[in-house]
């Protein structure tokens, strides 16, 4: 049992769950899905007095476009895959709902925004947000502001959420380009080592602006450029996994794999990304 | 921390409807929806497993959904539809998923069967006609101790089968 005397709000104004954020400070966190902070206040792990719930908020609705889809603080992994085919690129957010690990039952309480700010290295959600561009959407005392993804995820567990502020939503511009997703675990029910996303131009239209993330793989997603390395045909140098490595300064050593690991597959799994958006979008 | 000696804890009334009936618990806050199920409601049909949210042994459908009842505080499903394992079966008859789990060695100890049954109701209820990579992928959540998966995965093919209306040897 969770040994804290802690107290669950469920507020129904943003305005009263920003106050509260704001008041208890480190002594709070946000509820969403609950798979992370919830086993983690069972574990000790954390020493809170006050959980503050989403799930009376209004942020449970995806909202899909023709050019962007939007997605609420409390969206499930399950409601991702229970919506239409998301258009362009923001069908990434769909693949990597697929693949979570922990079967349905994870899915159905599980949520993107929940993972993005929970931050763990370890995970697909980081790097797929900063693949996509996307915009993460935060409230706070001094109202509303957004931020890139790429600028949100600071460090291992950290991001750039100020006193008082939540993460509402995250939005991702559909794009017309070719994608490859590729993830590297070593059992269903284990967290990824590394996962890589391929953003390509359209057939046919060259490989400037070709992008590879890399998730997993260090504190934070990689973003690398491919043009140096791609040449007119899309195809990679022979030592392109060097190439790869040495872009990792700092990579992510954890129970599942130590950095050495993650640093000698990072070529691999960002060659398969690659390949797959390549071969998948002919 | 804030020890349970020196302060009092938050506690509240929590209204759900637990296997079609409606009931009011009094809980503290930080209470896990599995040890209100448990511990005040008496259902021990939903078991504390890890408390992690890896085994999956505390499944119970929460609005229609399949979820781990390990990784919810109760305060938070006021107000929710709760199925546990008990309330699968209607009329004293096991249901069909049930059923086929019984006739094919799925039961095994019976720890993990709630997570097994409510992800293949789950499975079945979006595919009647599921590879065995997907019924394995859909079980995914629930470790079984007993180590029993082929026999799990032969359950859920004849569930599976059952709903298609074929008959498959038990």
């Amino acid at each position: 049992m969770i040994r804290t005397a802690l107290r669950h709000h469920a507020p129904t104004e943003l305005a009263e769950a920003v106050a509260l954020l704001n008041t208890h400070a480190e002594r709070a966190a946000v509820l969403g899905g609950g798979t992370m902070l919830v086993p983690r206040l069972t574990r000790g792990e954390v020493d809170l007095d006050h959980v503050i719930d989403l799930r009376r908020l209004g942020f449970g609705v995806a909202t899909v476009a023709a050019d962007s889809v939007h997605i609420g603080a409390t969206v499930t992994y399950a409601q991702l895959l229970a919506a239409s085919a998301f258009p362009g690129t923001a069908q990434l957010l769909q693949r990597v709902a697929g693949g979570i690990t922990g079967g349905p039952q994870i899915r159905c309480q599980g949520t993107i925004c929940g993972s993005a700010a929970y931050a763990n290295p370890s995970t697909e959600v980081p790097a797929a947000l900063v693949a996509l561009d996307a915009t993460m959407h935060l409230h706070g005392p001094s109202g509303a502001r957004t931020t890139p993804a790429a600028a949100f995820f600071l460090d291992a567990y950290r991001v750039d959420l100020r006193r008082g502020e939540l993460l509402t939503g995250v939005t991702v511009a559909a794009r017309a380009a070719r994608l490859g997703y590729y993830k590297l675990k070593l059992a269903e029910g284990s967290w990824p080592i590394a996962t890589a996303v391929a953003v390509l131009p359209p057939a046919g239209a060259g490989y400037t602006g070709a992008v590879v993330t890399l998730g997993a793989i260090s504190t934070r997603p990689i973003r690398l450029d491919l043009a140096p390395v791609l040449d007119d045909a899309g195809r990679l140098p022979s030592d392109v996994d060097d190439w790869v490595a040495a872009q990792i300064g700092d990579p992510w050593d954890d129970e599942l794999a130590p950095g050495g690991y993650r640093r000698m597959v990072a070529g691999v799994v960002l060659r398969r990304a690659l390949h797959r958006g390549l071969e998948e979008n002919r | 921390m804030t020890e349970l000696a020196s302060e009092p804890v938050p506690d509240r009334d929590v209204s759900m409807t637990v296997n079609g009936r409606a009931c009011r618990v009094r809980c503290e806050d930080r209470h896990l929806l599995v040890e209100v199920l448990r511990e005040q409601l008496r259902l021990k049909g939903t078991h504390a497993g890890c408390l992690n949210g890896d085994c999956g042994a505390c499944t119970v459908e929460l609005d229609g959904q399949p979820i781990k009842s390990c990784l919810v505080l109760a305060a938070a499903a006021d107000g929710a539809e709760i199925t546990t394992l008990e309330g699968v079966a209607q009329g004293g008859e096991l249901d069909s998923v049930q059923q086929a789990f019984w006739d094919n060695d799925g039961f095994q100890c019976g720890f993990c069967l709630p997570g097994q049954i409510f992800a293949t109701r789950w499975l079945l209820a979006r595919d009647t006609d599921p590879a065995d990579a997907v019924i394995r992928e859909a079980l995914a959540g629930n470790i079984c101790r007993c180590t029993g998966y082929q026999s799990i995965v032969e359950s859920v093919r004849a569930a599976a089968a059952g709903l298609r209306g074929e008959v498959t040897p038990g």
